[in-house]
Formats: structure tokens, C-alpha cells, sequence
């Protein structure tokens, strides 16, 4: 662990951080909440820097300490605001700078999903709930929010809790990644080649599957000509040689050895394609029934109970018998 | 243009084990803000957006260890999570209507009988 941070800075930077979040949590009354979240927010941008300095030459992209700065800021003020509607438009905010980590951890896919189905189909269902069970003011409210919104439960007891996790779970987590082996090391040795690297048998699986795409890549880089086919196996699967880093060819009835180009691989949506449905096809089908319970859920919760009286259920069924008698004769 | 230059680059190098350490201490942190919300807040709704927060955290810690195996199960793991956060969010946000409907109130202490 004391490759990655000294374990005291952590434990005092935790600690500083969950006091700044007690002070900033909403009280009734006047109560220095600007001052806390400014020092919880300063105490973990601390510790990101400190683990920076401990290791330099690893420092992650400028738009990391740009997204989880947004990201934590607005976490931070989704659970101090006062206001719910303001609550759930700083989490969009977290959702977006969440996003824009996803896109630099390289999951471009996953970034967009998450912007369209958090931001754009679950918040919008909150803000609609929000604004639908919204009382109206009372006197005894100040400002016009509920008297739930303005006070905390247990501020003092809830940060302890947070820094107990913060504490344990970053200390866990920082021992497991300097025990972690080396991805550099796993790597050194192969050919810097994306198809090459231990990850690559994958990836040439995945690209293996696809013979249009591999030949469009091909045709453009020039490697073959349009009017030529690639040459498949009896599965009909692209032929790869990864020693080599090599395909096989038909050029005119004649099968040739062309080299690869260096940057081939497949696209993250390919990749995260491939693997939903190669290696989770179940979790898929239950994904689907998920979705489906829930929604038949929600309707039966949420419609309107509407109540009859035996004697008028009576009387309707009476009518009803009635018209359905009429209409047949 | 430039900045997805950077982006692309950074998609095909391993990662470092103390750069992965900078993600994973966003995601503790992003999770235990989340906790304490969920501990704190009083109104049902701001504690079903903490859950959210939680998840959001745990979605960051999943991609950045595929990113640092470079693996996609992450990926997928990360889409079935946000699944389940939408089918929650539509079962939550109906009892909270369902709630709010029967008492006029959003506050979670004036439905302490429900401890059982």
C-alpha cells in the first residue's frame, strides 16, 4: 500500500473529509455547510493529489482531475441541497461527469448508454415524481421546503459511518492494486499489437467472426484490393495468424499472406457486443424479465384505487347484464 | 481534436496499478457520499437518488478494472447494473407515489411502522 499512499495521509484526509461532510450536511438554523463541503471536497481532491504525487510518472489523463472533480462536487451537493428538484439536477451533473470517466477509461459505449438511459429516462421519471408529490407550504416551513428536507438524521453517527468505509474500502483497494500483477509485465515480451497482447486471441476471435469489417479495414489501408476475398476456413471465419500477424487472402483464384495493420482491433462496440452476447446470453434474458416485472410492477402500484361500494358494483353489474341481454335478443 | 487524439491512445495501453488506484478512490468516494445521503437524508426520494449514486460509484470501479485487465465483461457487467437501476427506479418511485398518496408526506420517519 505505501507504493500507491502512506496509510496516515489517508486516514487523516478520510477523516478530515467525512468532518467537512458532517458540517455540510443540511441543519436547521444557520450552519457553516458552505465551509464543510468546501473542506470535504478539498480533503478528497487532497488525497487524488497525494496519490498523484506519490506516483508521477502514472499520473491519469488532465480530464480525470476535471471529471471527478465535477463528479464528487455534485455528488457532494446532491446530498446537502435542501431542495430535491435541485437535488436531482446536480446528479444529472454527476451522471455527465461520471460519463465523461467512462469515455476516458476507453467505454465509449457504456458512456453514451449511461447519459441516455440515467440522465435521460431515470432522472427525468424522478423529476416527474418530485414535482408530482410536492406538498404545498405550510407556516411553520421556513422558505417554503419541508421540514424533512432541512434537517439531517444523525449527521454526527452517519460520518463516522462514511469515514469508516471511505477509510476500510480505500485501504482495501489500495493494498489489492499494488498487489495486483503488473500489466506491464503481462504485456512485455509481445509485439506492441493490440491483436498480439494477452487480450488478443479475443480480439482476433471477436474480428474472426466478422469478414466484412476485417475486409473494409483492409481495403482501406490499402492491404488488398476491392475485388479481392478474404480467405476463410470451413467455419466460414476469417483465417488470422497471430505469430506472424498475418491474414490469409484470395487474390485471383491465389491465396496470399498480407501483413496486418498495426492499430487493428475490434471497436468498443464490437467488443461489448461480442461479450453481452457471446458469454452472457442469460444474464441478457434476465435483464429482459427484469425490466418487464418492473414495469408490470409500476403499473399495479401506481394506478388509482378506485372505490366502489358492494351496492353500486350491483347495480353496474345489473346494467351491464342488462345491455348484453338486449343485444343478444 | 486534439483531446481525442489523447482518448485514443489511452485506449490501447495497459493501465498502471496507481492510475487504476485514482479511479477506484473516485468510485469509494462517489459510493460512501452515497452511503452517507442514504444514512442522512429523511425525504424518500433523495434516498432512492443515493442508491443511484452507489450504483454510479460501482459502475466506475467495474470500468476501471476492465479497463485495467482490459476486458469487456466490465462493460457488459456495467449495463446490466444500469438495468437493474432503472427497474428500481421505476418500482421505488411508484411506491413513493403510492406513499405520498396515502399520507401527504415524503418523509421517511412518518413511515416508521412500516420497521415491522
Amino acid at each position: 500500500m505505501d507504493s500507491i499512499i502512506s496509510p496516515i495521509l489517508m486516514l487523516v484526509l478520510s477523516a478530515v473529509g467525512a468532518a467537512g461532510l458532517c458540517l455540510a450536511l443540511p441543519r436547521r438554523g444557520t450552519t457553516p455547510q458552505v465551509v464543510g463541503a468546501v473542506v470535504a471536497g478539498l480533503a478528497l481532491g487532497l488525497l487524488v493529489l497525494a496519490l498523484t504525487l506519490k506516483n508521477p510518472a502514472h499520473a491519469p489523463n488532465i480530464y480525470f482531475y476535471l471529471f471527478s472533480a465535477i463528479a464528487l462536487g455534485s455528488a457532494l451537493r446532491v446530498i446537502t441541497h435542501p431542495k430535491p428538484v435541485y437535488a436531482a439536477l446536480y446528479f444529472i451533473l454527476t451522471i455527465i461527469a461520471s460519463a465523461g470517466l467512462y469515455l476516458i477509461l476507453a467505454a465509449e459505449f457504456v458512456s453514451f448508454a449511461v447519459i441516455i438511459v440515467y440522465a435521460g429516462a431515470i432522472l427525468i421519471t424522478y423529476l416527474f415524481v418530485i414535482m408530482l408529490a410536492s406538498q404545498s407550504p405550510t407556516e411553520d416551513q421556513d422558505r417554503g421546503e419541508a421540514d424533512y428536507d432541512i434537517t439531517a438524521r444523525e449527521p454526527i453517527a452517519a460520518s463516522v459511518v462514511g469515514f469508516l468505509l471511505l477509510a476500510g474500502l480505500s485501504s482495501l483497494a489500495f493494498r489489492g492494486a499494488s498487489d495486483l500483477p503488473k500489466a506491464a509485465e503481462t504485456v512485455s515480451g509481445i509485439k506492441e499489437h493490440a491483436l498480439f497482447r494477452p487480450e488478443g486471441h479475443r480480439n482476433a476471435a471477436i474480428l474472426a467472426d466478422m469478414p466484412r469489417r476485417v475486409k473494409e479495414e483492409l481495403v482501406a489501408k490499402e492491404l488488398m484490393g476491392p475485388s479481392d476475398e478474404l480467405a476463410l476456413d470451413a467455419n466460414g471465419d476469417v483465417q488470422f495468424d497471430l505469430d506472424k500477424g498475418t491474414v490469409k487472402v484470395k487474390a485471383g483464384g491465389q491465396e496470399k499472406i498480407v501483413p496486418l495493420p498495426a492499430d487493428f482491433a475490434p471497436r468498443n462496440v464490437e467488443g461489448v457486443g461480442f461479450n453481452l452476447l457471446a458469454e452472457h446470453p442469460g444474464s441478457i434474458e434476465i435483464a429482459g424479465v427484469i425490466l418487464l416485472m418492473a414495469m408490470l410492477g409500476a403499473v399495479v402500484l401506481s394506478r388509482k384505487q378506485v372505490e366502489i361500494d358492494e351496492e353500486l358494483k350491483l347495480q353496474q353489474a345489473r346494467k351491464l347484464a342488462e345491455i348484453t341481454e338486449g343485444s343478444a335478443a | 481534436m486534439n483531446a481525442l487524439l489523447v482518448l485514443a491512445q489511452s485506449s490501447t495501453a495497459p493501465l498502471h496499478e496507481a492510475t487504476l488506484a485514482h479511479y477506484l478512490f473516485v468510485a469509494i468516494a462517489m459510493f460512501v457520499i452515497g452511503v452517507v445521503g442514504f444514512l442522512t437524508r429523511r425525504n424518500l426520494i433523495i434516498m432512492f437518488l443515493c442508491t443511484e449514486l452507489m450504483f454510479l460509484g460501482a459502475g466506475i470501479a467495474l470500468i476501471a478494472f476492465g479497463r485495467f485487465w482490459l476486458d469487456y465483461t466490465g462493460q457488459s457487467f456495467v449495463i446490466f447494473v444500469v438495468t437493474v437501476a432503472a427497474a428500481e427506479a421505476a418500482m421505488a418511485l411508484a411506491l413513493v407515489v403510492l406513499l405520498f398518496r396515502k399520507r401527504e408526506t415524503l418523509s421517511a420517519d412518518d413511515w416508521q411502522e412500516l420497521r415491522g
